[in-house]
């Protein structure tokens, strides 16, 4: 007791002076949270304000966990993200590697190539949508002029067309933000090493493979850790471009939540199926700082 | 001669625009101003543009913090109702989902004159009432009839292979039965379909719900439990799944919501579409692909020989907190008024008081319109004689979210229509019991 109190004695100020901020993230932060953690214990429905004190238990994690749906939007959560973020991470890698060659024009490709992030998800999922309608959807139209089908193709009905169509529209959106990360990492990469390796007679693959890449990896995984927050959090998108429809073919974690929550007013158990996906974050973020990590080692940067 | 025309228009406008609305007195609140959320979008605005008289004649100011489509609003004053943040006085509701706003729904029988309430269509006034209180005054109703192709239909080679093919006579249909022969028989993708529905969200189960009902089920047994899992469920889902099975409706139907339907019949693609008479003007009009050829017909009969009718009110309320309810009264008076309600009907909106179903009736008759004439005749004995709501509770809109996927699964192949209808009645019934029904 007495350390203690001499060590909030001998820092007095910086304590003092941090406790509004301390403060400030309680009640921001925390206070919201543990409402919400409360909720999920709840029978909550936001249009009874009364059903916030009856208290169910376990009763939603019980359904949620027990609830077919939930499990396949969270499968189709995680596939998702599997797909969207390996073929944004090409995509980037390539759009990176190409414009870095680029010697005239340079910066104004940067600004092209950041195009797509400068609009709302909402925008993103309208354009889509419209595209890809099967009665008056450009591709479709261009698909039947050009005699290349002979039937409207159902690109937001089919099961996997429909995943796919979302998954496009995400990673059209995205793939910038790849690129960016990894055209920065470019741009601070030591030239010695590559010089040194066409001197021993590397092939650009093996300059590629065994220096570029291995040194572009801890941008690689910052860009996807953001971008696995992100995509875990997918919703604008497909909200607007198929609504988790039809018949729950492209419901993700929070379309099927926030229409639990708002639509159906059943805040508690939607804020248990929050608190279980939110795990499902913390997987993905614990994963790729500890291969960030490992990437920094092999870097030899700490 | 188009600019003639635009001058008539613009004339016509400012004539009815500038028509003095305040026979009624509607009271004084000098410098009061009056909160009010309201419902946005094409078809609402026009209303809107009268406030500002009814702010002259009273001397209070309107201000409207909230001007989103229903879905939003909706969302958003559950959110009002959790925070207890209900700072505004009147709101824009309706019939099926206002039992949800319960706790901010102020009853109106006090505030708004008998002999007012007398004016509107007492059918009307009953599906605004919630536990014997009026909650909400009803500002124009919803019932869906049938729009057709009169060309297809008076096709003289249509009818005979129509007539062969089916063995009886080709005209509008009169059971869902018929209805659905005619779809197949029309359509001709990717040219054209023989219908199509909105499948997703509230307008698909509302769709189900109707055909339920006209085929003789119901959705509730009276403890509450599920009943929509019935034979006559069945019938009603599989006439949705028959007709895209057989690509008689567009692949891309089970995503479609009201915009879809009346954009892809006014392009002509397809044959007749069950809609509401809001887009009447539209089909008719000069950006339409159908113009001059669109027919109407009531809406057809199930089993039960009842025919669908699924029906609703676009309403105002008022908050139980409004600081002034006297102003907010008036208001919603106002907006519901004859003359402002003149404003919304020649649009095509069905009006709720008896008198401007006469009135704006005689008005096109007197322009020549027979078109829409004979659409607000249509919907008005639709109104009178079929229309019905939902069970008026608060849990319709959980119900509604409970079934559509499911319907969507049988629809699209996933699941059997029993299943679909199985699986939403086990869900339907935890919603009831989470509720405290039983």
């Amino acid at each position: 007791m007495g350390r203690f109190r001499r060590a909030l004695r001998d820092n007095a100020v910086p304590l003092a002076l941090l406790a509004p901020a301390v403060l400030v993230i309680l009640l921001v932060v925390l206070l919201p949270l543990i409402f919400s953690f409360y909720t999920s214990f709840s029978n909550y429905r936001l249009i009874r304000p009364d059903s916030l004190w009856d208290f169910v238990g376990l009763r939603n994690y019980v359904r949620v966990l027990s609830d077919g749906d939930f499990w396949s939007a969270l499968v189709r959560t995680v596939l998702f993200l599997t797909v969207a973020l390996n073929l944004e991470m090409l995509l980037g890698l390539g759009l990176a590697l190409m414009v870095n060659r680029i010697t005239w024009g340079q910066r104004t490709m940067r600004t092209i190539m950041m195009f797509p992030m400068m609009f709302s998800p909402i925008l993103v999922g309208f354009q889509f949508k419209y595209l890809l309608n099967d009665t008056i959807g450009l591709v479709n139209n261009g698909l039947q002029s050009l005699g290349l089908a002979s039937h409207p193709i159902p690109f937001l009905v089919d099961r996997w067309l429909a995943f796919a169509s979302i998954a496009f529209a995400e990673i059209w959106m995205s793939t910038s933000i790849f690129a960016i990360l990894i055209l920065a990492g470019l741009f601070a990469m030591p030239r010695d090493p590559i010089e040194a390796a066409r001197v021993d007679g590397c092939t650009n693959w093996q300059v590629f493979r065994h220096i570029t890449l291995p040194f572009l990896m801890p941008f690689i995984y910052i860009a996807m850790t953001i971008r696995s927050l992100d995509v875990a959090r997918a919703y604008d998108i497909v909200d607007v471009m198929t609504g988790g429809g039809p018949a729950g073919r492209t419901e993700l974690l929070w379309t099927l939540i926030a229409r639990t929550a708002y639509d159906d007013a059943r805040m508690g158990q939607a804020n248990a199926m929050a608190y279980v996906s939110i795990l499902l974050s913390i997987f993905f973020t614990w994963y790729f700082f500890r291969k960030l990590m490992s990437a920094r080692k092999h870097l030899g940067a700490f | 001669m188009a600019f003639v025309k635009t001058g008539l228009i613009m004339a016509l406008a400012s004539t009815v625009l500038a028509a003095p609305l305040q026979a009624q007195d509607y009271g004084k609140f000098d410098g009061y101003t009056l909160r009010v959320k309201l419902i946005g979008g094409a078809q609402y605005e026009p209303l809107y543009t009268l406030i500002p008289e009814w702010e002259a004649a009273t001397g209070a100011k309107v201000d409207i913090i909230s001007r989103k489509s229903h879905f939003e609003l909706d969302r958003e004053m559950k959110q009002d109702i959790a925070a207890g943040n209900i700072g505004y006085c009147a709101f824009s509701s309706h019939t099926n989902f206002a039992p949800q706003y319960a706790a901010m729904n102020q009853p109106l029988d006090d505030l708004i004159p008998a002999e007012v309430i007398a004016e509107f269509s007492p059918l009307v006034i009953e599906h605004s009432t919630v536990d014997g209180k009026l909650i909400e005054l009803p500002r124009h109703s919803d019932v869906s009839n049938i729009f057709y192709i009169k060309s297809l239909y008076e096709d003289a080679d249509n009818q005979a292979k129509f007539k062969e093919r089916f063995g009886y006579d080709l005209a509008p249909p009169e059971t869902w039965d018929q209805a659905s022969d005619q779809a197949i028989f029309f359509a001709n993708p990717p040219a054209r379909y023989g219908t199509h529905f909105a499948g997703k969200d509230e307008a698909i189960t509302g769709r189900f719900y109707e055909m339920l009902v006209a085929e003789g089920g119901k959705l509730l047994n009276d403890d509450w439990t599920a009943a929509f899992n019935s034979p006559e469920g069945q019938k009603a889902l599989n006439w949705f799944v028959k007709l895209y099975q057989e690509g008689a409706v567009p692949a891309g139907t089970t995503n479609y919501v009201w915009d879809d339907l009346g954009l892809g019949f006014a392009a002509g693609n397809v044959a007749y579409d069950l809609d509401w008479a809001g887009w009447a003007a539209i089909f008719n009009g000069d950006d339409s692909n159908v113009k001059g050829d669109v027919g109407v017909a009531l809406a057809p009969a199930g089993a039960s020989g009842k025919r669908t009718g699924w029906s609703g009110s676009h309403t105002f309320s008022i908050t139980q907190g409004c600081d002034n309810k006297e102003a907010a009264a008036s208001f919603i008076m106002f907006l519901t008024s004859h003359d402002a309600q003149m404003i919304e009907a020649r649009a095509g909106l069905l009006p709720t008081r008896t008198k401007v179903w006469d009135d704006v009736t005689a008005e096109f008759a007197e322009k020549g319109d027979t078109f829409m004439v004979e659409v607000f005749n249509v919907w008005g004995q639709s109104m009178r004689e079929s229309a019905f709501t939902p069970p008026l509770i608060p849990e319709w809109g959980e119900i509604s979210n409970a079934l559509w996927p499911q319907l969507q699964a049988a629809i699209l192949g996933d699941k059997t229509t029993e299943e679909a209808l199985n699986e939403a009645a086990a869900e339907v019934d935890q919603i009831m019991e989470d509720a405290g029904y039983r």
